[in-house]
């Protein structure tokens, strides 16, 4: 490296931004958090949409469908509720709570 | 760990989605990047935004980057080319009259009047040479690295370097003792 160019490095040198800088690295961070939300916000309205759009187009069928198996299993699933109740009152231990346990 | 393998491993965490690797990104190649842009647009102020725009673009963009790619290069020359938009949108005279007194650094170091000729003759460069001079002069960037960082043949790299490296010189009045 010639004389020269050691003058012109020396100047350039004067431009150097300091090699760690807390508040450019961390302004940069918060545009990138800012975006990253904006873009998540965005992927989930845009999938929200589509939901609602698919749910609406398959609802008239989707809702036959419903009714006619919640009147099917609506013995099973009261069963089912008078069992967990039943459970809960016992304290997760039904044989022993009826003297039924050795 | 050498810088390239550290940056290797932060790329491919970031490719992944660490904001923290991407963050450490940020610390280690800010500098370059700042001083590239200053010395490319001469504004401290924009260069500071650009290379804040830069880093969002690489940012969505980071997946892109090839493993053992040169991190430092690739926002150069992401950096680049937003100077290069910012500048035909804002115009480059109203760009250059904002840089120099408000953006002064006021640091003791060489004679005044050589900082001002140097950016004074910077300023008149093209911006193709400027920008390469910019590199390959002021932050060590080898030609073949400028040339990949700019999207520029090397061979014109190469005589931007030179003929910019002329007029910087002989706008400081140094005699060049290299040739």
């Amino acid at each position: 490296m010639t004389q020269a160019d050691d003058r012109l490095k020396a100047l350039f040198a004067l431009d150097q931004p300091p090699a760690r800088d807390p508040a450019f690295s961390t302004a940069v961070m918060e545009r990138v958090m800012r975006q990253q939300l904006r873009d998540e916000v965005a992927l989930l309205c845009g999938v929200s949409v589509v939901f609602a759009g698919v749910l609406w187009l398959v609802w008239p069928t989707l809702q036959t469908a419903l009714v006619t198996l919640s009147q099917g299993l609506a013995p099973a699933l009261g069963a089912l509720a008078l069992a967990f109740c039943a459970m809960s009152i016992l304290g997760g231990r039904p044989t022993a709570a009826l003297g039924l346990a050795t | 760990m050498s810088p390239a393998s550290l940056d290797e491993e932060l790329v491919a965490a970031a490719q992944g989605g660490s904001a923290k690797a991407f963050s450490r990104l940020v610390e280690r190649h800010q500098q370059a990047l700042r001083a590239f842009l200053r010395r490319a647009c001469g504004n401290w102020a924009q260069a500071d935004d650009l290379a804040q725009e830069t880093f969002l673009a690489a940012w969505s963009q980071i997946g892109r980057l090839k493993a053992g790619a040169s991190v430092r290069a690739w926002l150069c020359g992401i950096g680049y080319h937003k100077h290069l938009t910012a500048a035909r949108t804002a115009g480059r005279e109203r760009v250059r009259a904002a840089a120099y007194e408000a953006d002064r650094n006021p640091a003791a170091g060489p004679p005044a009047e050589d900082r001002i000729a140097l950016e004074g003759a910077m300023a008149d460069l093209p911006p193709d040479q400027r920008a390469c001079v910019a590199l390959c002069l002021a932050a060590d960037f080898s030609h073949a690295e400028a040339a990949e960082a700019l999207d520029m043949p090397l061979g014109t790299v190469k005589s931007h370097v030179s003929r910019g490296r002329a007029r910087l010189l002989q706008a400081l009045g140094v005699c060049d003792d290299a040739s």
